[in-house]
């Protein structure tokens, strides 16, 4: 495994493409931004009473989240399109499962009560 | 490799699905670990839209709490026993994975800058964070099961008098179960939250040991002499995924 060990050489299965610092700057904004939004959620959790709104608003809280560790963090925002839409389009599916059953779940407590 | 040049230049001259090069411009290794990330978003999938499904499924009735708020439940903070101080040591659990996040994409930054030394650094950060995390996890679980919760029952089913009880103190007041204000709730209240964050301590507890070989691979040189530092990004998805897991945990287990 020694021939794609030194730099400069090409073999496709092991291609590593030409990597450069984007510096920190990008780096520290999303950490400020992931911080500021959890502590929002802290603040919101006491000062709003719990009803389908707050629900959502954390729903999504958690989602913006997602998107700046995913594209900031993971670098996903810097891949090529195709490999970032591999990854994202079958979650789009499962995110649409997992609200759907949040929602078909009321349903179910009234059915048991029935 | 007297050919070396001419067989470079057939790779490059060949369309992006013909294969003999990597169509989404990554590495075969870097490719891998985001099919496994997304292999592992369907385990942790499966296990929220459990969840999910059970936690609307089992709400808030006129006489009893069947599901607790979660938040009341997970109250305590160590050094300050006997407050009533939901959601807080979870923030801080939550704070101290973003900040290894942090660490973590520096010593990717670094890497791409091949300094070693700032590389090693960062990973050690790295590593301190996670084992904090893991610490922090340890202690949630043991004053849990201390407080009767099991894989196999719930001791958590709040009553109409326990209801009332845990809203009526404050933020940091003192706050005790009394006689009354628990009975048998839902099994998989305490089942999924044991799964749920067992499966992702289990998560955090691979990526620490991930980031130690990284890290002493990043010592010994192995990297410098290769001449790139990919494997920290490697190691960085995997992180980085372990910490957005957690911030759907926190979501979906704390604040819903």
């Amino acid at each position: 495994m020694e021939f794609y060990n030194k730099p400069g050489d090409y073999d496709a299965i092991n291609y590593i493409p030409h990597t450069e610092s984007h510096g920190t700057k990008e780096l520290w904004k999303t950490f400020w931004l992931l911080l500021g939004i959890t502590v929002l959620d802290f603040v919101i959790y006491f000062v709003m009473p719990a009803s389908g709104w707050r629900n959502f608003i954390f729903i999504f809280f958690g989602l913006v989240k997602a998107y700046y560790i995913v594209g900031a963090f993971m670098h996903l925002k810097h891949e090529k399109i195709n490999l970032a839409l591999v990854i994202l389009v079958p979650m789009v599916f499962v995110l649409g499962l997992i609200s759907g059953l949040l929602y078909e779940g009321s349903a179910l407590e009234v059915m048991k009560s029935m | 490799m007297a050919n070396h040049t001419s067989t470079q230049a057939s790779f490059e001259n060949q369309t992006t699905w013909a294969g003999g090069r990597s169509p989404f411009n990554v590495s075969y290794g870097k490719l891998m670990m985001w099919i496994f990330l997304l292999s592992d978003a369907f385990t942790f999938s499966t296990l929220l839209v459990q969840y999910g499904t059970q936690r609307f499924s089992n709400v808030v009735t006129p006489i009893t709490t069947k599901w607790p708020d979660p938040a009341s439940i997970f109250n305590h903070f160590p050094f300050m026993h006997g407050l009533h101080l939901p959601l807080l040591f979870v923030s801080v659990m939550t704070f101290i994975l973003i900040l290894s996040s942090v660490t973590m994409v520096l010593a990717v930054e670094a890497g791409h800058r091949k300094s070693k030394s700032e590389v090693a650094r960062y990973m050690i950060y790295t590593i301190i964070g996670g084992i904090a995390f893991l610490s922090c996890q340890a202690w949630e679980w043991y004053t849990f099961i201390h407080e009767g919760a099991r894989l196999d029952g719930n001791t958590f089913g709040i009553t109409k008098q326990g209801y009332d009880h845990l809203h009526s103190v404050g933020f940091g007041d003192h706050f005790e179960w009394a006689d009354g204000d628990r009975t048998f709730g839902p099994v998989p209240f305490a089942a999924l939250f044991f799964i749920v964050t067992g499966f992702h301590g289990f998560h955090v507890f691979s990526g620490v040991v991930i980031n130690v070989v990284v890290y002493i691979m990043t010592v010994r040189g192995v990297f410098e002499r290769r001449g790139h530092y990919e494997m920290i990004e490697k190691a960085g998805l995997y992180w980085h995924f372990v910490d957005l897991v957690w911030v759907f945990v926190f979501t979906f287990f704390y604040l819903i």
